[in-house]
């Protein structure tokens, strides 16, 4: 077993009664990766987090962490830590006790365990916390908890379920740059599930794109944020501008339309970042439909023969009005190009 | 304002109505002459010292209590494993299942012991004893599967699968982490099945037979022959104990949360 | 984790075989004793309870008074509940403390009181003949008046706290807005109140008018065996004649009637959590 496949699903089916939620999921991480599994509601993501904690048996498949089959692992014996969404703490129990649950079920020494408690609470930065009760605290403050309730198990890879949905954006940013610190500093392997792409993209090493129970594409966040291989990928980190390709031809609602360079045979779709349409000079022909102003740039929509056509420029621009007509252009070295539509 | 003083003459009317025939009780339980008037004739305490003394009314009494603690203990430890599974599992047949656990307080407390009486007792010469005790048992399910439902469904999932993740068993997750929390609910539902079944009358009425009658029956009985304050004074008491109860309940664990 | 059948059924089953087997068999059997004659099925039994004039007048007595105090809770609660809504939240708190108190206590101590109230001795009639205006103690006692009084004194707080808990979800400002619109007093009840707090009457009815059609104590000491009601008169049936076909019809009645209440309350308790 080498490092890159520390923790390896294979061919993972998972099924909520009838409902197949995940199929035939294949998927290598590597010890002390940051990987987040990324996409919308229902595509498995949450599902398949919970597989590897042990809380849904496989329907098929298998799960290997550190070199052990734990597919048939209970959950309260697999060394996998997992942070909730809503942080599940305990009420009834104060901050110490809570961070202490774990370890106080594995009967170590009440020195060492007193010792790994205080050092967990200090790592979250709330020491001063420990006899409080959960419901005295603020959200971070729980998520922190939460946080250093399973890092004192010392598991071998710490699941984080939404870990920045419920907080502000502010806290957010904190909270993202103690995570990643956490990381460094202690080489866990982490896999968080989010849906919001920023998220990923700024924590991750890897990032898993999820959809309808499978993986869309797997990549470091430039490769997804650069080169989504399907429409779903393009659409999901932000190309606004996604056509079919047939023919070496776009596909669009008004019929086909040739590009003005030659489209590799393999190519499937292509997709246009806002910014990668130039307006003002081009083949093509749009009135502006709406305008807004985003600060340093401006967004205009467009109607086109092509379809509906987001672009967006620079704000110092000569800004055009609604109702104008104006040529743009969809150049294809500024297009991403989809392996799959 | 006019409508300020409607508004407190309708509900003291409301009021009086409601629990002034509880102070007469108490007052005609203190007279000091023979019969059962208001206003009593005279203070005295020699119906209350009376009551302890009438014998069916002891043995009656400790039925009644053995049968509310008892009955109420065993109803909980049935109800909470069921309001458990009906909370957190999909349980196969579950709404029947809360139908059926739910039932006896659709059906009247007497066709209940009516039917048991029938069926259980004379064909097979089950202890009436018991059969009372399954029937305030039966009567008492309904309301702690309730009060323990509602706790329950207060309390997220995921604690229970978060001590699971840091090692517990299963069994070990429900008592380290439920149990403590819905503890006040189990209190409540105990307090609220031990009142209900200790004044519990017509379940009891066909279950009665020498020896074996609970408190309130035994009150009834006795009202058909006698015409003494005794049955006041019991009454007085018996109130003043649930009330008690209640009452305390509610000062030490905010009682009418669970209910 | 909370995928496991057997497991879930293994929680539940003892309290499901325990309903089963003390309370729903030995009921559906009583039931069914209505329903044969011989070893056949029949409605013989319910054609000559109905048939005979003491069951029918029972019957419609015990229906008569249970619409009555639920017409009388109705009324008076809707004003005490009106009037607690618009008390201070503490004194609301004390006030609803005292009216549910009432229903920790015993029945049999509840009603025993209306004796010394209503009885020939009692305060009403000293009051009646002191005042001048009889001049023989009236019998108030054993009658379906006493009856209506102990079961309306029974039942009303189940109502007004229905009402409270409904007028406490009403949009407090559509009574401001009927008002500013032009509606008196008695239009701003029947076409605000009204129709806003209609969940909570009909819930408060149902349970008064089920507890009044299922009571046995309040009759039972206050109508004695003259004036019977469907619960007094099944114990007698028993007794006295051990007939348990009629018992078997009376019981089939009271669970029809109180279940159709229950079925009810269900679906409007649905019917709300869908909003």
């Amino acid at each position: 077993m080498s490092d890159a496949s520390f923790l390896s699903l294979e061919r993972l089916t998972l099924a909520y009664g009838d409902t197949t939620a995940v199929k035939d999921l294949n998927l290598q991480i590597g010890r002390g990766e940051l990987i987040a599994l990324l996409g919308p509601s229902g595509c498995g993501k949450t599902t398949t987090m919970r597989s590897i904690a042990g809380l849904l048996k496989p329907k098929a498949g298998a799960i290997r962490l550190d070199g052990n089959d734990i597919t048939r692992v209970a959950a309260n014996k697999r060394a996998v830590g997992l942070v909730f969404q809503s942080y599940a703490l305990f009420p009834h129990l104060t901050v110490f006790e809570n961070v202490a649950f774990g370890l106080r079920l594995k009967r170590i020494s009440k020195p060492e365990l007193e010792k790994r408690v205080k050092d967990g609470l200090q790592s979250v930065g709330l020491s001063r916390f420990a006899e409080r009760r959960p419901a005295e605290l603020s959200g971070g403050q729980q998520q922190r908890v939460a946080l250093a309730r399973s890092m004192v198990m010392e598991p071998k890879v710490l699941l984080l379920d939404e870990p920045l949905s419920n907080l502000d954006a502010r806290l957010r940013l904190e909270m993202r740059a103690e995570l990643q610190r956490v990381q460094k500093e202690s080489g866990i392997t982490m896999i968080f599930v989010t849906h919001d792409q920023g998220e990923a993209l700024a924590l991750a090493d890897r990032i898993v794109v999820m959809l309808d129970g499978r993986i869309e594409q797997i990549g470091t966040p430039e490769q997804i944020y650069n080169t989504p291989v399907s429409a779903f990928v393009a659409d999901f980190v932000g190309f606004e501008n996604v056509f079919a390709v047939e023919d070496g031809k776009l596909k669009t609602s008004q019929g086909p339309i040739a590009q003005s360079k030659n489209v590799p045979s393999d190519v499937a779709g292509l997709a246009w970042r806002p910014t990668a349409v130039t307006l003002g000079k081009g083949t093509y022909n749009g009135t502006v439909r709406g305008t807004s102003f985003a600060g340093r740039t401006r967004e205009y929509l467009l109607d086109t023969p092509l379809g509906a056509i987001k672009a967006e420029v620079d704000a110092g621009m000569p800004p055009y009005e609604i109702g104008e007509s104006i040529p743009f252009d969809l150049p294809l070295e500024n297009a991403a190009h989809l392996m799959r539509y | 304002m006019t409508s300020r003083f409607v508004s407190s003459a309708i509900l003291t009317a409301v009021i009086i109505f409601l629990i002034g025939p509880f102070f007469i009780i108490v007052a005609a339980s203190l007279s000091a002459g023979d019969t059962l008037a208001f206003p009593p004739r005279g203070i005295s305490l020699k119906w209350v010292l009376k009551v302890f003394q009438i014998e069916s009314f002891q043995s009656s009494f400790l039925m009644s209590m053995g049968l509310a603690i008892f009955g109420t203990l065993t109803a909980l430890a049935i109800g909470t494993p069921v309001s458990y599974a009906l909370a957190r599992y999909k349980l196969p047949f579950g709404e029947t299942i809360r139908t059926a656990v739910s039932a006896p307080i659709i059906v009247p407390g007497i066709i209940v012991g009516l039917a048991l009486l029938r069926y259980l007792v004379i064909p097979f010469g089950f202890n009436l004893t018991l059969a009372l005790f399954l029937a305030h048992t039966a009567l008492v399910l309904p309301y702690a599967v309730r009060v323990v439902s509602a706790s329950m469904n207060n309390l997220r999932s995921d604690i229970e699968e978060a001590a699971v993740l840091l090692g517990c068993t299963r069994f070990g997750a429900f008592v380290r982490t439920v149990l403590p929390n819905i503890r006040g609910g189990i209190l409540a539902a105990f307090i609220l099945g031990f009142v209900t079944s200790f004044n519990q009358v017509p379940v009891s009425l066909f279950l009665s037979g020498p020896g074996v009658r609970t408190l309130p029956v035994d009150m009834l009985a006795y009202l058909e022959t006698t015409y003494d304050p005794s049955v006041a004074a019991l009454s007085a008491l018996l109130a003043f104990m649930s009330i008690g109860i209640v009452f305390l309940a509610e000062r030490f664990l905010g009682f009418s949360r669970y209910v | 984790m909370f995928q496991n059948r057997a497991e879930s059924l293994a929680l539940a089953l003892p309290a499901a075989l325990f309903a089963a087997v003390v309370f729903i068999v030995p009921v559906l059997i009583l039931l069914s004793e209505g329903l044969r004659l011989g070893g056949d099925w029949s409605l013989a039994h319910y054609v000559s309870f109905f048939s005979t004039p003491l069951n029918l007048t029972v019957f419609i007595r015990t229906l008569k008074l249970g619409v009555l105090v639920t017409v009388a809770a109705a009324v008076i609660g809707y004003a005490a509940a009106l009037c607690i809504v618009n008390l201070s939240s503490r004194n609301r708190g004390r006030m609803v403390g005292l009216i549910v108190l009432p229903l920790m206590i015993s029945p049999v101590a509840r009603t025993y009181a209306w004796i010394v109230i209503l009885g020939r001795t009692g305060i009403v009639n000293q009051a009646l003949t002191s005042i001048g205006l009889t001049d023989a103690p009236l019998r108030i006692l054993f009658s379906e008046t006493a009856i209506f009084i102990g079961l309306l004194q029974l039942f009303l707080p189940l109502m007004i706290i229905s009402l409270v808990s409904a007028l406490e979800n009403m949009p407090r400002d559509a009574i401001s807005a009927a008002r500013v619109l032009g509606a008196n007093w008695l239009q701003v009840f029947w076409k605000v109140i009204l129709p806003l707090t209609k969940e909570g009457l009909v819930i408060g009815g149902t349970l008064v008018f089920t507890g009044s059609l299922t009571a046995y104590i309040t009759p039972a000491i206050l109508g004695g065996s003259k004036v019977l009601m469907l619960e007094t008169l099944l114990y007698q049936r028993v007794t006295i004649a051990n007939d348990f076909a009629s018992a078997s019809v009376i019981a089939m009645i009271l669970i029809v009637m109180s279940f159709s209440a229950n079925l009810l309350l269900k679906r409007l308790a649905t019917a709300r959590a869908k909003r």
